[in-house]
């Protein structure tokens, strides 16, 4: 009898231990982040860093100015989310609206596995077809721009803005959609007036999760925007390479001495992104909560 | 004088030899059934009768549900809404159906009601007077008149109950079908329903699916008892429960099973 007690109660702390663990390596994370980006402050002013036209990591003057990463992972985010949101609504719709369950069934499984393709799969495919057709396209210096960066983001935020899109549309009970068709609506009135705004919140939480996948992605980008850290203009700049914050990280790490102010500067973006992703992955989870408790 | 004529003798739903099968289940056997204008038609009988299956096809709602056939025809004022020319949206505009579930958008009260007459083109100067006249017509103008823009999720159910009636009724059908509306709903929301339901009879035909017999008894004119498909009995309400000619729709209203 006790034994089984002792049994349960282990068992249950063994599962209370690995559920924190990840908690505390999240928290660790940060702790380690921000703890090296926060050093980067003892030579450069936080001001400096915000708001710093020039990145110039190595040269005599060093200069570690965020904007130009920012505004290039910006810039390629805004590019990527322009097409794949419409894209991806568009998709998810049909998935569950229009199409007949087997079409729906046949395509599920290739959107899911779009987004099991590694990045530099992605980012070597880039590079190859794209890089090329945007340079002839164009007639450009080079193909590696912007808008290569946008178009293969777009392509790999999909697969979480269709899935969850899809997820929020099929949730939409039944009884509404039955509702509005009997008051003589068509099915195309019934998807855009009732539908799409009843699953709105749902549909909003996959944006943002899209956007939080789009800013964190590394390999592809790099392999694709030509990785020049200049502030890019607008709209003008989508023709021209950029640096991201992630390409950036992941460029400049392997050769940084350890201790130095370049790299807790590299810390000092890392935190950057934290901050950013953890906000939209913070307003994507609002937004859901509030669209189950609808649903229910 | 002529139009009381024409009533009497042209009924507002003829139903004749419908069959419906689901895949290859034939859920509906040879129904035929004629129903007159502004009455109230109850449709009874055990689970898996077909009886909601039934009044689908008066509004062609079974055109959702995949490997439905139909056989037969529904004839409504005299129109084959199965013909090759009819169009499905027309048709659901003249006859209204109001669900088992209360079913509001998620949207206001106003925009509830007003949803119907905008899909169909109304001006937008004519939604106010729309909108008070079906909340009037499906006694929830009081409770609402002073909240047209809150939320019709924030309604009670049997009150959401009154605002699907008075969103159907905002279209200007002039048949009403309803399944099983208060099943959901506790003995007062049903009262209310019951009574709303008699008094829209002068001016729409009103056809309803219940479960509940004493509720066919209380407010139809008309009762078909289904059975497995079957339209076992259809007649005056009056002679299904008191003098009925079937031996299982004895059964059935006695209570011997169901």
């Amino acid at each position: 009898m006790f034994n089984r007690i002792y049994k349960e109660k282990g068992i249950e702390s063994v599962l209370f231990f690995v559920s924190t663990l990840t908690v505390a390596v999240l928290f660790l994370i940060c702790l380690f982040l921000f703890r090296d980006g926060i050093l980067l402050f003892k030579e450069t002013s936080l001001l400096d860093f915000l708001t710093g036209r020039f990145w110039y990591p190595t040269s005599v003057n060093k200069q570690f100015g965020l904007l130009p990463l920012f505004l290039g992972s910006l810039l390629v985010t805004a590019g990527a989310i322009l097409f794949s949101v419409p894209l991806g609504i568009a998709s998810a719709i049909y998935i569950s609206e229009i199409a007949h369950p087997k079409v729906a069934d046949f395509l599920k499984p290739f959107i899911e596995i779009l987004a099991g393709i590694p990045s530099v799969v992605f980012g070597f495919f880039g590079l190859v077809v794209l890089v090329p057709f945007m340079q002839n396209t164009f007639n450009l210096p080079t193909g590696q721009t912007a808008l290569t960066g946008s178009i293969m983001l777009g392509i790999m935020a999909l697969p979480t803005i269709v899935t969850i899109s899809e997820d929020a549309i099929s949730s939409v009970p039944s009884t509404l959609r039955q509702g509005s068709l009997a008051l003589g609506a068509t099915r195309w009135q019934t998807i855009y007036k009732v539908i799409i705004p009843a699953a709105l919140s749902g549909i909003s939480a996959a944006v943002m999760l899209g956007v939080g996948r789009a800013i964190g992605e590394t390999m592809t980008l790099m392999m694709v925007t030509g990785n020049a850290a200049i502030i890019p203009s607008f709209p003008g700049g989508f023709l021209d390479p950029v640096r991201t914050m992630t390409a950036t990280i992941a460029l400049e790490m392997g050769e940084v001495p350890q201790g130095s102010d370049h790299f807790y500067a590299l810390f000092a973006v890392g935190s950057v992104l934290f901050i950013i992703t953890f906000l939209i992955n913070l307003i994507a989870d609002s937004i859901k909560k509030k669209y189950r408790f609808k649903v229910d | 004088m002529t139009e009381a004529i024409q009533n009497v003798s042209q009924p507002q739903i003829e139903v004749e030899n419908l069959n419906l099968w689901y895949g290859e289940k034939q859920a509906l056997k040879n129904i035929s059934m004629q129903i007159p204008k502004n009455s109230v038609t109850a449709l009874i009988g055990p689970s898996g009768c077909g009886k909601s299956t039934f009044i689908r096809c008066l509004n062609r709602m079974n055109d959702l549900v995949k490997n439905c056939r139909i056989e037969g025809r529904v004839l409504i004022e005299g129109k084959d809404i199965y013909g090759p020319d009819v169009d499905v949206v027309d048709l659901r505009k003249n006859v209204g159906m109001v669900f088992q579930k209360p079913n509001p958008f998620p949207m206001s009260i106003y925009d509830n009601i007003a949803y119907g007459p905008r899909i169909h083109g109304v001006n937008k100067k004519d939604l106010d007077g729309i909108v008070e006249q079906a909340l009037r017509s499906a006694a929830i103008w009081e409770e609402t008149s002073d909240r047209l823009k809150s939320p019709a999720l924030s309604l009670s159910g049997g009150q959401q109950q009154r605002l699907c009636i008075a969103r159907t009724l905002a279209v200007k059908p002039r048949i009403i079908l309803f399944d099983e509306p208060t099943s959901a709903l506790d003995p007062i929301s049903t009262s209310r329903i019951e009574e709303l339901i008699m008094n829209l009879k002068k001016d729409y035909t009103i056809v309803i699916v219940t479960h509940n017999m004493q509720q066919a008894a209380r407010i139809s004119d008309y009762t078909g008892f289904f059975l497995m498909g079957e339209l076992i009995e259809f007649g005056q309400t009056r002679q299904i429960f008191h003098n009925p000619q079937e031996r299982s729709t004895e059964d059935y209203i006695t209570g011997r099973f169901g």
